[in-house]
């Protein structure tokens, strides 16, 4: 099972190889209250401690794959389901030091059913987590 | 005995749901509070969707029997802006159309609410609409399936939205679409929360346009004939059983005085807190219960 909110405890961690990480990854649920296909979902811009990641540079993965923001844009096929998670993977050299931090999400989610110029619908949650190995 | 029939969304769990909360688990709760059907989202609780495995289905079945609750609705989103880049077109659209509405079929849904994209701020639906239903009004006979878009704030009844769904069910004099009620449309009292958020005096101002838009009830009764299904909308019912949202009393007097005889389907949109939920539900069943009672005592105005 999941937890409750956006943000997971879990997959909270750096990625890359020991030693010389290229970046972290933070685990959420889906940002929205029914699956949908992966294309409805228009990025996640990440903070961590104050530190901005923009959308446009962060990846999903979600199951074996991983999307840029340019192939989730067009994904009409895969989608995400209400009891799987999604990590978002951020660059960032050396990763992320073991300890605390502020992490938040704003995901950017596409709702046909909204007028078109508001129709992406930014969802933002943070919480305080933690990477436990460097 | 009354007239209407009582359901839950399992909408009203979400956030709970996957984390807190099993598909059994809602069953259980659900059946708990009295209510004899089931409504779901479509790519929700669905596993696998839109191509559920065997297992699924078996398990699903398993449920529908073991609780004894009838599938009522079935909630389904047509994709119109499918990519930034594109919408979908009358072909796609009618086709994802008809294969949610083989899916419901197929979980025993006799109801299923397409959202279509809309084109403006008055939430006008893609004018390509009445083209996916129409040519899907022959499967939906066959497969006893009734299309039900529904009335939800910020739209009114009093609205050309509403309008251009009665004209299309007056021109075809199909029996397989009709309206569904969200009563969120009588709120007239504002919220205090939307999903974990307290609504502050920004988010009030963004959202003024939707928060409570205090249609009266009594305009249920000018299209009555037109409502297949109520989504009973709701978000805070306190401890001596008042919603502090939604005027209950004329709402239901209303309902009932109408004939309308259909489901009432619990659907809470109140504070997302853990397990909040699951006796929220149980507050509104047994409200609606009592003024339904009420009614056939003739104490209901």
């Amino acid at each position: 099972m999941l937890e409750h909110q956006l943000i997971q405890s879990t997959g909270f961690r750096n990625v890359g190889p020991v030693g010389a990480r290229t970046g972290f990854a933070v685990r959420i649920r889906i940002p929205n209250y029914h699956g949908t296909r992966l294309c409805q979902l228009d990025g996640f811009t990440v903070t961590v401690d104050g530190e901005v990641f923009p959308f446009e540079q962060n990846s999903l993965g979600i199951r074996d794959e991983v999307y840029t923001l340019a192939e989730l844009r067009e994904e009409t096929e895969a989608r995400w389901g209400l009891t799987e998670w999604g990590e978002i993977l951020v660059d960032k050299p050396g990763g992320l030091e073991p300890g605390v931090h502020k992490v938040e999400v704003l995901a950017r989610i596409r709702y046909s059913y909204f007028p078109p110029d508001v129709h992406i619908f930014p969802m933002h949650e943070a919480r305080m987590a933690t990477i436990c190995m460097p | 005995m009354g007239s209407l029939k009582y359901g839950v969304s399992v909408y009203s769990y979400v956030n709970d749901y996957a984390s807190v909360m099993t598909l059994e688990d809602a069953f259980d709760h659900i059946a708990d509070t009295g209510a004899t059907g089931i409504e779901i989202l479509g790519e929700g609780q669905i596993e696998g969707y839109p191509e559920p495995s065997s297992a699924f289905l078996d398990r699903w079945f398993g449920l529908v029997d073991r609780y004894k609750l009838e599938p009522t609705n079935m909630c389904g989103w047509i994709d119109t802006r499918i990519t930034l880049a594109r919408n979908i077109t009358v072909e796609e659209g009618a086709a994802e159309l008809a294969q949610d509405l083989k899916l419901a079929a197929r979980l025993g849904f006799k109801f299923y609410r397409p959202k279509f994209g809309v084109t403006s701020h008055e939430l006008d639906p893609d004018p390509q609409w009445e083209a996916y239903v129409e040519r899907n009004l022959d499967l939906a006979h066959q497969l006893g399936v009734v299309i039900c878009p529904e009335i939800h704030a910020p739209t009114p009844i009093r609205h050309r939205v509403t309008d251009g769904y009665i004209q299309f069910i007056e021109r075809t004099g199909t029996r397989n679409f009709g309206l569904m009620i969200d009563t969120g449309i009588f709120q007239d009292r504002p919220l205090t929360h939307w999903g974990s958020h307290q609504i502050n005096d920004e988010a009030r101002k963004h959202m003024e346009f939707l928060n409570g838009i205090k249609v009266p009830p009594e305009q249920f009764l000018e299209i009555a004939q037109y409502v297949v299904f109520i989504q009973a909308k709701f978000h805070d019912i306190d401890d001596s059983l008042e919603d502090l949202n939604i005027p209950w009393r004329p709402v239901m007097s209303a309902i009932l005085r109408s004939g309308y005889s259909g489901w009432l389907s619990s659907e809470y949109e109140g504070l997302r807190s853990p397990w909040r939920a699951i006796d929220q539900v149980r507050r509104q069943q047994v409200l609606l219960r009592k003024l339904e009672a009420e009614f056939d005592a003739g104490t209901l105005a």
